[in-house]
């Protein structure tokens, strides 16, 4: 009884959370209002003794969409992802899509036999699951694994101002173009016009960190 | 029984909460050579922010101010629920509870990253962001540490990995462990070395807009958590409950007390590095450090 009342109350969680994405004006609160939604699926998951699979979601997803949240704000130039605005484009081809995609699923779920055959008690839902996804593939998963991490890492050595240049503490110069020689590229010149520009070069190159929240600061 | 169980763990919860105030007005003054503050002081403090006027900001996220600071203090009492008392009692038990505490543990980013960018202003919302470049690599690197400690319990359930402890704690069997473990703790309550969200050279960062109420309900939240971090490495790494002559659960609370004396101390002590410096730190020597703390205790697990 607890368990269907529960069920329901996470159900319309996950739906209303679900249209909220689609109404809200901001991307943040859209990503974060799809996150509140796979959560509630998470925690419906965590009903039906998916244990592993429902904590699991929701950890995934807190990470994925803070992620997704940054790098959104990023792309968009909207300065902080504070800027109101409109979420939703295209609304013929989506509406289309939209239909498409219930009509689809609906499909599919009335379509399948489910199984309803109830978990034995006390049966020990994790290990199985284990089994059942890494049993003969144990080697492809890990090897997988630890390609994806070493590939992550490299990825962010690579984007990172410190990676190529040098430390992060001497700023961002470019190597030379001779091997221990001045560093290429153009250099600030004194006075003669172009004060402001050679200025500003010089302090951006000694403070890189500072330059982010001088942007922010603009954007109100 | 429950009942008596989630009274005793909300008394033992402002306690520590009161020692975590003290003990930071103790080394605060200690520090600045001032001399120690009025006892009292702190309860002024709360009583003034409480009784304060609530400011706000031109156009804030109102729902989302409220929901980032009622978020940290659930998050804090759903970790601090995982925490086992003994062989059968822990108030939440799943099988899976050191996956939930590292959920409750990604989550409070996305609580920090809302309570600096609810305000809608600018020196919050680099809070914010900032929090978010540290707080997710130190995150990584604590999943690592988890992984580690549940590989000689065979089990993702922390009432089995505080009975493997029983012969000898992680702390000995995996010595890097905690020490990695700690500065996911002052990430998390936002301390010292890892305040990147509301640190002094942000004017207060996430919460330098935040007034009245809101003020205190965050820096309560802020202990409170830090109450729930110290409870689970005390967990983790220095046998839960287990412990000769004294019953379990008051086991737990010292060890709990003595693992928030150390992020204390640590937060005060310890010097707060740039970003990009702290993130080289991260990314180049503790990441690395988290995978050699894995490969040993995969190693001992052998």
């Amino acid at each position: 009884m607890t368990k269907d009342i529960l069920f329901y109350a996470l159900s319309a969680l996950a739906i209303w959370s679900g249209w909220r994405v689609f109404r809200v004006d901001s991307m943040i609160r859209a990503t974060f209002a799809l996150m509140v939604s796979f959560i509630a699926v998470g925690g419906i998951a965590l009903l039906m003794s998916a244990d592993y699979i429902g904590v699991a979601t929701v950890f995934m997803m807190a990470v994925e969409m803070m992620v997704m949240g940054l790098f959104m704000v990023m792309f968009m130039m909207n300065p902080a992802g504070l800027n109101p605005m409109q979420m939703v484009h295209q609304y013929r081809f989506s509406i289309g899509a939209g239909i498409a995609a219930f009509v689809g699923l609906t499909v599919a779920i009335l379509t399948t036999p489910l199984p309803d055959n109830p978990l034995p008690p006390g049966g020990d839902t994790l290990r199985d699951l284990g089994f059942e996804l890494l049993g003969n593939s144990m080697l492809i998963f890990e090897t997988a694994g630890v390609t994806l991490l070493a590939t992550m890492v490299g990825a962010v050595v690579l984007s990172s101002a410190s990676g190529r240049f040098g430390s992060a503490g001497q700023g961002s110069v470019p190597p030379g173009l001779t091997a221990g020689g001045p560093p290429a590229g153009r250099t600030a010149e004194d006075g003669k016009g172009h004060g402001g520009h050679a200025g500003h070069g010089m302090s951006m190159q000694k403070k890189p960190a500072m330059q982010a929240h001088d942007d922010h600061g603009k954007g109100h | 029984m429950t009942l008596l169980t989630v009274l005793g763990m909300l008394v033992f919860l402002c306690t520590s909460v009161w020692l975590a105030v003290a003990l930071d007005t103790a080394c605060r003054g200690w520090i600045s050579g001032q001399g120690a503050d009025r006892a009292d002081g702190p309860l002024r403090t709360a009583a003034l922010w409480l009784t304060q006027q609530r400011l706000t900001t031109e156009a804030p996220d109102r729902m989302n101010a409220l929901l980032s600071i009622a978020g940290y203090m659930a998050l804090a009492l759903t970790g601090l629920a995982l925490v086992p008392l003994g062989p059968d009692t822990a108030l939440i038990a799943l099988p899976t509870s050191v996956v939930l505490w590292g959920a409750c543990e990604a989550l409070v980013v996305v609580v920090v990253f809302l309570h600096g960018w609810s305000p809608n202003a600018p020196l919050a919302m680099i809070g914010a962001y900032r929090y978010v470049a540290i707080g997710l690599p130190i995150m990584l690197l604590s999943m690592f540490v988890l992984i580690a400690a549940a590989l000689p319990a065979q089990s993702l359930d922390l009432r089995d990995i505080v009975t493997s402890q029983a012969d000898v704690w992680n702390l000995i069997r995996q010595p890097l462990g905690l020490p990695l473990f700690l500065l996911l703790g002052l990430s998390l309550t936002l301390r010292g070395p890892f305040d990147y969200a509301d640190s002094a050279d942000l004017a207060g960062g996430t919460s330098v807009e935040a007034s009245g109420p809101d003020r205190l309900g965050w820096q309560i939240a802020r202990l409170a958590m830090l109450t729930e971090f110290s409870a689970m490495a005390a967990t983790v790494f220095l046998g839960g409950y287990l412990g000769p002559v004294l019953p379990g659960p008051l086991w737990i609370a010292l060890k709990t007390l003595l693992v928030m004396t150390l992020v204390i101390g640590l937060s005060h002590l310890a010097a707060r590095m740039p970003v990009s410096r702290m993130m080289s730190l991260i990314w180049m020597i503790l990441l690395p450090l988290s995978f050699a703390d894995l490969i040993w205790a995969g190693l001992v697990a052998l």
